[in-house]
């Protein structure tokens, strides 16, 4: 019998979004339009993350050592560096090695080192650190840590990539929890408030379910079926836009934007966050449905 | 069995709607409460489906007070009743099928039962030739006989009836009424709202007479 009933409510909540298709369809397009700005949000923050995964991928310490070190200090340095876990990889460069390649860098320069009588290049530990976002005070108490390590005598490090890289991703962050909750929470309110305008407008309808015998349950069930089909769609709608502006974007505005492209590009959402915004859309219908009929139950 | 104890309803100071109301109606009765418009009549009525609260007084149907129901569980007290209202309160974007097969699809019978039950009490109404039909294209009349169809369709023991031959001819409001009667010949308890002297002269067993609220008069055919 439940299922039964549960059927026919189900069958009803169908009838009613195609019979009352013009509002539904506004509701619907409200409910995409929020997700959508929630959409293009994420994807520009998953720009910014893939932006400062980039930069970190290029930063490199370089440890320089006194000269004439035996092996088991150079492995002992070694050893302290690799463990660590913000670094993905040490290579030593010799006194040797540094010459050569300073002199492949700058030939013109090579008269000039042919006219010393030593080799001025230390030998050094080059460090390059993981892909993850690091932060800033983790990566000066390593160096630091490493610095104070016997034979270690300087390092060098381009300090400024690494603290704007740091401010970016608390940028990312912060416009996330600002914009996020801020459109989330319209996206509530205007979701909720369409849904009211539903119940209101079938508010002669839940009066004679109610005074013909019918329970709060039933009465809620096709409501609740309809919220959550108008924020599936809702949310649906917003994925598919989002999909398409993601094609298009480079095509028509990518060009015009020039050095900024880079930083306003849209990057897919993962599939994660793409379920987690059809939840949301499904979650926002039900709930809408939920605070906009409990006031009607009262007769 | 139904009993008002002491009712008092006011809508809007300084008028009262009902004042001192009380009255018993026994089941399996037949009963009319008349008067002219504005006595009270749709206000008792909604009373004791409780659509409304009174300001005061007690309302006891099978021995239950109505007023310490919770709303939550109010569809107890209307699953027994099956009310014709004035203003009809039909679907108008569903068919007269669907409109008269609610209160059977809220029991969660079968499709073959709801069908069963719906063209009888249509044909009870003389409108089951126009079951698909959507409300709106019916007249005031059929529209009516719809709103009489779903309150009997579920064999209620209690049939509460506002006005329900207010848009009918003679003869159809003479049919109703023998529909009426029948239902309570098979038990059910029928109260009617109405001020059509000749059918209550005709049909009514019990009649309270209403006038300005007030109970002014009771009569009871032996």
């Amino acid at each position: 019998m439940i299922f039964r009933q549960l059927w026919y409510l189900i069958k009803n909540a169908g009838n009613n979004l195609w019979t009352f298709r013009g509002r539904n369809l506004i509701s619907v397009l409200i409910i995409g339009f929020s997700f959508l700005v929630i959409g293009i949000f994420l994807a520009l923050s998953n720009n910014l993350t893939y932006l400062g995964e980039r930069l970190s991928n290029n930063l490199a310490i370089s440890f320089f050592l006194e000269k004439n070190l035996k092996d088991e200090e150079l492995e002992f340095i070694k050893s302290q560096i690799l463990a660590s876990e913000l670094v993905e990889e040490v290579t030593y460069v010799s006194s040797e090695d540094a010459r050569n390649r300073f002199a492949a860098n700058f030939p013109e320069l090579k008269d000039i080192l042919d006219n010393l009588n030593s080799n001025p290049f230390p030998p050094s530990y080059e460090v390059r650190l993981t892909d993850k976002i690091l932060s800033l005070s983790a990566i000066v108490y390593f160096m630091e840590n490493i610095k104070s390590l016997k034979g270690v005598i300087d390092f060098q490090f381009n300090q400024e990539w690494v603290e704007k890289m740091d401010s970016l991703s608390r940028i990312v962050r912060a416009i996330g929890f600002f914009f996020g909750g801020i459109l989330i929470l319209a996206s509530f309110f205007i979701i909720s408030n369409v849904v009211r305008l539903n119940v209101l407008a079938r508010k002669n309808e839940i009066e004679i379910l109610r005074l013909v015998g019918a329970t709060n349950t039933y009465i809620r069930i096709p409501f609740l079926v309809e919220g959550f089909v108008l924020g599936l769609l809702g949310s649906l709608i917003s994925l598919i836009i989002l999909f398409i502006m993601i094609k298009v974007f480079p095509i028509f505005v990518g060009s015009s934007l020039g050095a900024a492209k880079d930083f306003f590009s849209l990057r897919p959402l993962t599939i994660e966050q793409s379920i987690w915004l059809i939840v949301g859309g499904v979650v926002i219908g039900i709930l809408g449905s939920i605070t906009s009929i409990s006031r009607f139950l009262r007769i | 069995m139904i009993e008002l104890y002491h009712i008092w309803k006011q809508y809007q100071k300084p008028h009262w709607a009902l004042s001192d109301v009380s009255l018993e109606i026994n089941t399996g009765d037949f009963c009319f409460i008349t008067g002219p418009s504005g006595s009270g009549k749709t206000t008792l009525l909604r009373l004791i489906f409780r659509e409304i609260f009174p300001n005061e007084g007690q309302i006891l149907v099978d021995g239950i007070n109505t007023l310490k129901i919770p709303d939550h569980r109010i569809y107890n007290l209307r699953r027994l009743m099956g009310i014709v209202f004035q203003d009809f309160r039909l679907l108008f974007h569903q068919s007269v099928f669907q409109n008269v097969a609610i209160p059977l699809h809220i029991l969660g019978l079968s499709p073959k039962e709801i069908r069963r039950r719906v063209f009888n009490a249509l044909r009870q109404v003389n409108l089951h030739h126009k079951m698909w039909e959507l409300p709106q294209r019916l007249s005031y009349g059929e529209q009516q006989r719809v709103a009489i169809a779903r309150a009997i369709v579920n064999n209620p023991k209690f049939l509460l009836a506002d006005e329900p031959t207010g848009n009918l001819d003679p003869e159809l409001a003479f049919e109703i009424m023998n529909i009426f009667k029948e239902i309570n010949k098979q038990g059910a308890t029928v109260i009617i709202g109405s001020h059509d002297r000749e059918l209550i002269r005709y049909f009514g067993d019990k009649i309270f007479f209403l006038q300005k609220g007030k109970i002014i008069g009771k009569e009871e055919k032996t």
